[in-house]
């Protein structure tokens, strides 16, 4: 009999000790990497709260028609497409006093875009490129390539290869600016590329460089035009004038008028 | 565009001044030079994207640009003007569009922000004053009893340029860069040159003030013909003073549905394309709105004034149904508003110029334009910057659309109170009071059209149209 009552009182005193530890939650999977689809789920174990409700968050938003006022301790979340959108944290949140969650990250290859796929610069004066990359995590290196149309090696670019380059990088967008933009040198594709842990991605970008003249000629077009037109008009108003009157101008002014106030500072047209 | 002269001739017998004949030569010159400062204003969005990712400032820094570029041309129109007075309208109108012209070539070479503000800003800026009000006013004198419909014409040049501009900027900017984008605005901005040389010399009547050799040293002769050509007088006339301040109301609420009307939509719940829509749609009612309110008001069933007002008060009820019309979430009510609201701020915008020489007197159109801009601009600063503020204080644009519209009416109903305003016709234009002998010191041709007898003398309003 006093056996008895110390093994239950062991059993008790385990069984206190173990309802004392925190609520565990187990996620299955707790890491998803480059996978096509998922199914999250988290499984709230060792737990004597009461569970008021549950909710998923993505990157910290609250993922809509997640929430639920469930008492369930096993939630379930699927991802039916894996994009570099729908990659990030995901958090399973049970609401219980105090709240209980646990991520989930979902990985996936980096997604590179140029922010214009073609650029232009003029001559002389700096170009800049950019990159930027959606999706998680984000990439740890960015490298920059120049390709050549017939080369099929693309030359990469670095800090150090020429005074002219400088990359800024940070992990969501990546600059290159060329200053003193050549014709000769520095037309052609560009390649950014973007690794995290699980691969690369990259994308091309177009530089065009205009000469700084080239937007001369049709303003030099433009200014023979005008001043073409404006000699047309001088030209037709000195012969009508001796032919006609002004239109519509008052008869009350008359030729010699007009000479008396020569002589003042007005300025004639006939310049 | 030249009008033969026998249908100036056939209306000859009751026009009490030009109407048509060179006149329509001059609109279509006014056309041309009012899209090239007001169309090319209104599109010069497209290179604040460029600006901002070039020179790597915030969008604010980048808009002051324009802003400094509109409050130039407002304040300069007064000197616009005086130099028209005193010098040839001709040769100011030419130089104005050499420097607009200059401001934008400068801008393509721009190294650093402060280049912008000076050059975009500032000189062309200068350049759009010295054209603008002086077109307007040469045009106004050139017609009469067409008018209001010339100046409907002229002003739909605004809206219709913006159209064409916009994505013939874009194309500019992606095949030469800003830079030469800039370069060739500037060469398109030089076409205001032979525009206005286009505009007939007259024999400047200010002229004689000169001649007096000894005044020229005294400080009070040499003020006061300043005061003179800059019309100041006009600002000692209740009737301008009515009109300027009626004016100075319609501004501050005139421009909130064009800053907010997009935000507001979409803040009602619409999609970007369909706020963008509303905006276009009451943009092509603004141009119908000028062209057909300008044909109207010269049929002369009813005084400018009148109509004036009733555009106005118009306006005002549509602007403050706007945001009542959203809150029921139909967009087609939206639609109707917004383009009602279009077409009665086009309606307006030509009468307000057309109204004015009725007020001061052809011959000091010149000056009354210069002032009225310079005056109202006030008034476009004010009214942005206070919805926003509402919208700030309230959370939605309810409130500031409410305001907007009520200075609208606050607006008509201050016209209300202009000397003979119940009278079916118009009263005579008061006479200039000046020490000089003011027979020498008119225009040739607005000098004409006051010889002739006739009471329906157009007294043009100064409205800036933009």
């Amino acid at each position: 009999m006093k056996l008895l009552w110390a093994v239950s009182a062991l059993l008790l005193s385990c069984w206190r000790t173990n309802a004392s530890t925190a609520p565990n939650i187990i996620t299955v999977p707790s890491v998803v990497s480059n996978e096509t689809s998922a199914a999250l789920t988290c499984n709230l174990t060792d737990n004597n709260l009461q569970i008021k409700g549950s909710h998923w968050t993505h990157n910290g938003k609250i993922i809509e028609g997640t929430e639920s006022t469930d008492s369930a301790a096993w939630i379930l979340y699927s991802l039916d497409k894996i994009t570099p959108q729908t990659s990030g944290l995901y958090e399973c949140v049970f609401l219980t006093d105090p709240e209980v969650k646990k991520t989930i990250e979902v990985k996936t290859l980096p997604h590179v875009s140029a922010y214009k796929h073609s650029e232009h610069g003029n001559e002389n004066d700096k170009g800049a490129m950019s990159c930027v990359s959606h999706g998680y995590p984000l990439p740890t290196d960015w490298i920059w390539f120049k390709v050549e149309d017939d080369d099929s090696v693309p030359q990469l670019i670095s800090n150090g290869t020429s005074d002219r380059f400088e990359i800024k990088s940070t992990p969501n967008k990546t600059t290159l600016t060329i200053n003193e933009l050549s014709i000769e040198k520095d037309i052609g594709y560009y390649r950014c590329s973007g690794t995290n842990e699980l691969g690369t991605h990259s994308d091309k970008i177009h530089l065009r460089v205009r000469s700084r003249l080239a937007a001369l000629w049709p303003f030099l077009g433009i200014v023979a035009e005008v001043i073409i037109l404006v000699t047309i008009i001088f030209i037709y108003e000195k012969r009508r004038k001796p032919d006609e009157v002004n239109d519509g101008s008052a008869p009350l002014k008359s030729n010699s008028t007009s000479n008396h106030k020569d002589k003042n500072v007005r300025q004639r047209n006939s310049n | 565009m030249s009008k033969s002269k026998q249908r100036s001739e056939s209306k000859a017998g009751e026009a009490e001044g030009p109407d048509g004949g060179w006149g329509w030569v001059l609109l279509a010159a006014m056309f041309i030079s009012t899209s090239l400062v007001f169309g090319l204003m209104r599109s010069l969005g497209i290179f604040f994207v460029e600006f901002v990712h070039y020179f790597e400032e915030s969008a604010q820094a980048i808009s002051w640009i324009s802003s400094t570029g509109l409050a130039a041309q407002q304040f300069f129109s007064p000197l616009g003007a005086a130099l028209c007075n005193a010098y040839n309208t001709r040769m100011v109108v030419m130089t104005g569009g050499f420097l607009a012209a200059l401001g934008l070539i400068l801008a393509s070479q721009a190294t650093c922000l402060v280049h912008l503000y000076l050059t975009m800003g500032l000189i062309s800026g200068l350049g759009w004053g010295l054209v603008f009000s002086p077109m307007v006013a040469t045009v106004m004198a050139n017609f009469t009893r067409r008018r209001t419909l010339a100046l409907g014409l002229g002003f739909s040049s605004i809206g219709l340029s913006s159209f064409a501009f916009n994505p013939l900027f874009q194309l500019l900017v992606e095949t030469y860069a800003w830079r030469g984008a800039l370069l060739i605005l500037g060469g398109l901005s030089l076409n205001i040159v032979p525009c206005g040389a286009l505009i007939r010399t007259q024999q400047q009547s200010k002229a004689p003030e000169k001649v007096d050799s000894q005044s020229r040293s005294s400080c009070a002769d040499v003020l006061q013909r300043v005061s003179s050509y800059l019309e100041l007088s006009l600002l000692f006339e209740r009737p301008y003073v009515t009109y300027t301040l009626g004016i100075t109301l319609f501004n501050v609420g005139y421009f909130v549905p064009y800053f907010h009307l997009v935000a507001h939509s979409r803040l009602a719940g619409f999609s970007e394309y369909q706020a963008a829509f509303v905006m276009s749609a009451a943009g092509a009612t603004d141009i119908l709105g000028r062209i057909l309110s300008g044909w109207f008001s010269d049929l002369g069933h009813f005084r400018l004034i009148h109509l004036l007002s009733v555009w106005t008060a118009l306006a005002g009820v549509f602007i403050m149904l706007l945001p009542v019309s959203s809150l029921t979430g139909s967009y087609a009510a939206l639609m109707v508003i917004s383009m009602l609201y279009g077409f009665c701020s086009g309606a307006l915008t030509s009468l307000a110029f057309a109204v004015v020489p009725k007020i001061v007197g052809v011959e000091r159109t010149m000056g009354g334009l210069g002032l009225l801009q310079l005056i109202e601009s006030g008034a476009g600063l004010l009214g942005g910057p206070l919805s926003g503020f509402l919208k700030d204080i309230t959370g939605n644009y309810v409130a500031s659309f409410m305001v907007a519209g009520s200075f609208l009416l606050l607006g008509s109903l201050t016209m209300v109170t202009l000397p003979h305003y119940f009278s079916r016709t118009d009263p005579p234009p008061p006479q200039r009071r000046s020490l000089v002998d003011k027979s020498k010191s008119l225009h040739p041709e607005l000098q004409q059209m006051k010889s002739l007898p006739s009471d329906s003398n157009n007294q043009t309003a100064q409205h800036s149209g933009r």
